[in-house]
């Protein structure tokens, strides 16, 4: 067998890409389109999202405006029609967003202009999406990353629903119930597992599991619950900064590093290790580490997944990285 | 040098103001902890710390364990009085003193070296409560070395103080400065070499490792 590459990660994505560009129209729920690539539903939309270079939300936006474009160009429907068809709800919002992205009114551009919105990956609305025309966005820098092997861990943990911003006082509770009987002695792990993308999920239904790893002796008490987190091959890099751009980090290593690793990802929600105190640590030197667990490896390890023509110039992508979680 | 700050507690309150009544030490004399790369004198007030002693090379089995039981006291003292409802502080950072310091630097023996690592803590935390933490985490088979972990004030009154930044071994040349400055003012080094870790030597990049370098000083005869 043979390790997959960034070929093989870009054939995935292209039934979603078509299925997209088939049904702007419609919903389309992310469970659908993790099925249509088979990624996992925990990663595929930071690994779409990290290879286009736009959210799907965003992809979709842009669609509709191209879409939009070549109909204010070709037919004779009014503004207001193809506004709507684009899915916007009125004349003023169509506008706006038109004219950020192409520097003038629908009305003026009926005359002229060209119908593509300028994008990292290349993608655009038009017929017959192919792999050579998929750009996957590459990052600007290399990312430090090292596969460990772990063993299972048990871990006590408090469940946080709701906004990750928020998940501090659930901390405070675990941290508190755990410290007053001795559970911090002996330096234990201070992990989270993130059960849902923030760019995905809604805030107020965001699953956060703040976690200390325990030992055996440990026995389930005043709410607090036991897990094991799964053993096995992780992928880790170390994010260094504020707890609040770890989106960004997240996208970088499942969108540009994974899918030229020559590796996959298990169904299983990626983890994030505390290494310092936040209370006593300046943002910016805060260090967080995150493992995203693989699947076995097909055979041994490769080099040269890399291939020409996917690099992609810097410029595009600060627009895109601005938006951390 | 030294190495090692185990891991602490690492409460994710991401963007989330400190509430007004939790003391943060090293906001509260933000003066004794402002030192720059140009060294000045600063006088420090007393301070109480949660100290253990040891000896042996920083990052081998009697130093880790020494940390270990350090951070584990720290955090459970301070965990046991916020469950009580009495009055939150941070854990600081990892502070240690070094006697066997001398002329800028420590002996070429790591086996020799004799140290004191701290944790600074609020006066109102009082002995009775470290005695407590330490029987709580035996029980639970993590109070490996706990028994040697003890409250003591220091009283260092005039120091010279500067940031070093960079790998510890480098320490001698900031070291140099200071003594410099002391000179210059009619002072000279005495006492017992201190240094405050401001960042993790496990995974910042030795260049990069902040330390406040502190030494008291005495009156030139």
């Amino acid at each position: 067998m043979r390790s997959v590459t960034l070929q093989d990660y870009k054939r995935r994505i292209l039934p979603v890409l078509s299925h997209i560009q088939d049904h702007l129209d419609d919903r389309l729920p992310l469970n659908d389109l993790a099925a249509l690539a088979c990624f996992s539903p925990y990663h595929f939309h930071r690994i779409f999202t990290g290879m286009v270079g736009e959210s799907v939300k965003e992809y979709v936006r842009r669609l509709r405006l191209e879409r939009a474009a070549g109909r204010l160009r070709a037919g004779s429907k009014s503004v207001v029609e193809i506004a709507f068809e684009a899915g916007y709800e009125s004349h003023e919002a169509f506008s706006r967003s038109f004219k950020v992205v192409f520097g003038t009114s629908p009305t003026q551009f009926r005359r002229t202009r060209q119908e593509q919105i300028a994008s990292a990956s290349g993608l655009h609305f038009r017929p017959g999406i192919t792999v050579r025309r998929f750009r996957a966005v590459r990052g600007g820098k290399s990312m430090n990353v090292e596969i460990q092997q772990l063993r299972p861990m048990r871990v006590a943990y408090l469940r946080h629903i709701g906004p990750y911003n928020a998940v501090g006082s659930t901390w405070d509770r675990l941290l508190t119930m755990m410290g007053k009987d001795g559970y911090l002695g002996g330096s234990p792990m201070m992990l989270g597992i993130c059960h849902d993308d923030p760019e995905v999920t809604p805030p107020s239904r965001i699953r956060y599991d703040a976690c200390i790893e325990v030992d055996d002796r440990f026995k389930p008490a005043e709410g607090i619950q036991v897990q094991v987190v799964a053993g096995g091959e992780y992928a880790r890099t170390t994010h260094t900064g504020p707890y609040n751009n770890l989106g960004k980090t997240y996208m970088e290593f499942l969108g540009h590093w994974l899918p030229r690793s020559g590796r996959e990802l298990r169904d299983a929600p990626c983890f994030e290790v505390y290494l310092n105190d936040p209370q006593s640590t300046p943002p910016e030197e805060l260090l967080t580490d995150i493992y995203a667990p693989l699947m076995e490896h097909p055979s041994a390890p490769e080099r040269g997944h890399y291939e020409d023509g996917d690099e992609v110039r810097g410029k595009s992508e600060v627009s895109r990285e601005a938006k951390a979680r | 040098m030294k190495t090692a700050t185990k891991s602490e507690a690492k409460v994710k309150s991401a963007g989330k103001p400190k509430p007004a009544d939790k003391l943060d030490l090293y906001s509260k004399y933000s003066k004794e902890y402002a030192a720059s790369t140009t060294p000045a004198l600063v006088t420090i007030s007393p301070a109480t710390y949660l100290s253990i002693s040891g000896k042996g090379a920083p990052g081998g089995p009697a130093f880790t364990e020494a940390i270990g039981a350090l951070y584990g006291v720290a955090f459970t003292v301070k965990m046991t009085r916020k469950f009580g409802g009495k009055r939150d502080y941070v854990v600081s950072k990892l502070e240690g003193r070094w006697p066997c310091f001398k002329e800028g630097e420590l002996p070429g023996d790591k086996e020799q070296w004799i140290w004191q690592m701290m944790i600074r803590t609020p006066d109102f935390v009082k002995e009775q409560e470290i005695r407590q933490a330490v029987a709580v985490l035996e029980k639970r088979g993590k109070g490996t070395g706990a028994d040697r972990v003890q409250l003591e004030t220091i009283d260092e009154g005039l120091c010279v103080q500067a940031l070093h930044v960079g790998p510890y071994e480098k320490e001698r040349e900031t070291m140099c400065k200071m003594g410099t400055l002391a000179e210059s003012k009619g002072f000279k080094l005495s006492g017992v070499h201190h240094e405050i870790y401001l960042s993790d030597p496990r995974r910042v990049a030795p260049e990069k490792l902040k330390t406040i370098l502190r030494h008291p000083v005495e009156p030139e005869d």
